[in-house]
């Protein structure tokens, strides 16, 4: 199936999204904010862009951090554990794209750190655009934990769009 | 305010406000160019019998302070005379409008309206905050593409934005010219 999307996309010259997916309420928002504006149901299949929905698993290692003792054993229980949070990710956005009627979509869940992933799968699919979440971190949070729509918004080689939700406050 | 939050599709594509900020920068006019092609574009020109606009176009224009051009203590006092603040303040102005007059022929060549709004002050606050008053649902910026370090140095606008603005952010890369 994907060799066939990508020779009808090659085709009909439709240009490339990849949403980058985790498990946060930023990011899903970011995909219904995207299906809403970009896939309206009403443009009918005309719609200018392929989706591409991406999930980055990270690795168990890079969850564990520093082997302690016992580090080992926990392994299986951790990848497990990962597998199972990235397939429900996946589900809900599956769910996501159908309530919008969306149907031409592609679901990738990719091993690794999920800024890589990201600028990876825009090159492997020659993306016209990147559309990321953001947790909206302050400055300090951000420089602590990192921030995946900070390093995309640098380093992916298309055009980065971040969507953020609004602030409850206003 | 239910609005903004969960837009109910009523009649086909939500209409968007997007805000595009220009500059004399080739940077950000491939950012407005890129802006029309794929959101713009894309719904007008499949089919010529439905011009349904994707939604509102706003071109922002930030022109710096005029202070800038002032503070150079240059030997012994140098006053700001105030055919000198004249002088500067049409030659700013005149680049203003340029800057607006060029984006704005981008747009109709491919014939889409777009409003203009000029704002004075520092580019990153006064960019965010039209966006906030104007109630925009995309704001698009350009990159200049720098490294890290200059970023830190000579401070990026699309950063500020990306980190500052309420609404979803649109940062468009210059092509790569070599890969």
């Amino acid at each position: 199936m994907a060799t066939e999307a990508e020779a009808t996309a090659s085709v009909v010259g439709k240009s490339v999204m990849v949403v980058g997916i985790d498990d946060s309420e930023h990011s899903f928002y970011a995909l219904q904010w995207t299906l809403l504006h970009f896939f309206s149901p009403a443009a009918g299949s005309s719609s200018p862009f392929k989706l591409v929905v991406v999930s980055a698993k990270p690795t168990p290692t890079s969850v564990i951090g520093l082997a302690g003792p016992g580090a080992a054993d926990v392994l299986p229980f951790v990848e497990s554990d990962l597998r199972k949070i990235s397939l429900r990710v996946i589900e809900k956005a599956k769910e996501i794209c159908t309530s919008h009627s969306v149907a031409d979509v592609e679901f990738e869940v990719v091993e690794g750190d999920a800024r890589n992933v990201l600028c990876e799968a825009v090159e492997k699919h020659h993306a016209e655009i990147l559309v990321v979440g953001s947790h909206g971190y302050g400055a300090i949070k951000r420089t602590v934990l990192g921030s995946v729509s900070d390093y995309c918004a640098h380093h992916a080689h298309c055009t980065v769009m971040i969507v953020k939700k609004p602030k409850p406050k206003h | 305010m239910e609005e903004t939050k969960e837009p109910v599709a009523t009649e086909g594509r939500e209409k968007m406000t997007v805000l595009v900020a220009v500059d004399e920068s080739e940077g950000s006019l491939y950012a407005l160019s890129w802006a029309l092609d794929n959101l713009f574009v894309a719904a007008v020109g499949g089919a010529p019998n439905k011009p349904q606009p994707l939604g509102r176009l706003v071109l922002v224009h930030a022109q710096q302070p005029l202070q800038q051009f002032i503070m150079h203590p240059i030997g012994p006092a140098v006053y700001a005379t105030s055919s000198v603040i004249d002088s500067v303040k049409k030659a700013q102005e005149q680049n203003s409008r340029d800057v607006i007059e060029r984006a704005k022929g981008i747009c109709r060549r491919r014939l889409v309206e777009a409003e203009a709004v000029v704002v004075a002050g520092d580019p990153k606050e006064t960019i965010c905050q039209a966006a906030e008053q104007m109630q925009t649902d995309l704001l698009v910026v350009g990159s200049r593409g720098l490294s890290k370090i200059r970023r830190a140095i000579l401070g990026s606008v699309s950063d500020y934005c990306a980190h500052h603005a309420n609404c979803p952010v649109l940062i468009v890369k210059p092509p790569k010219t070599s890969h």
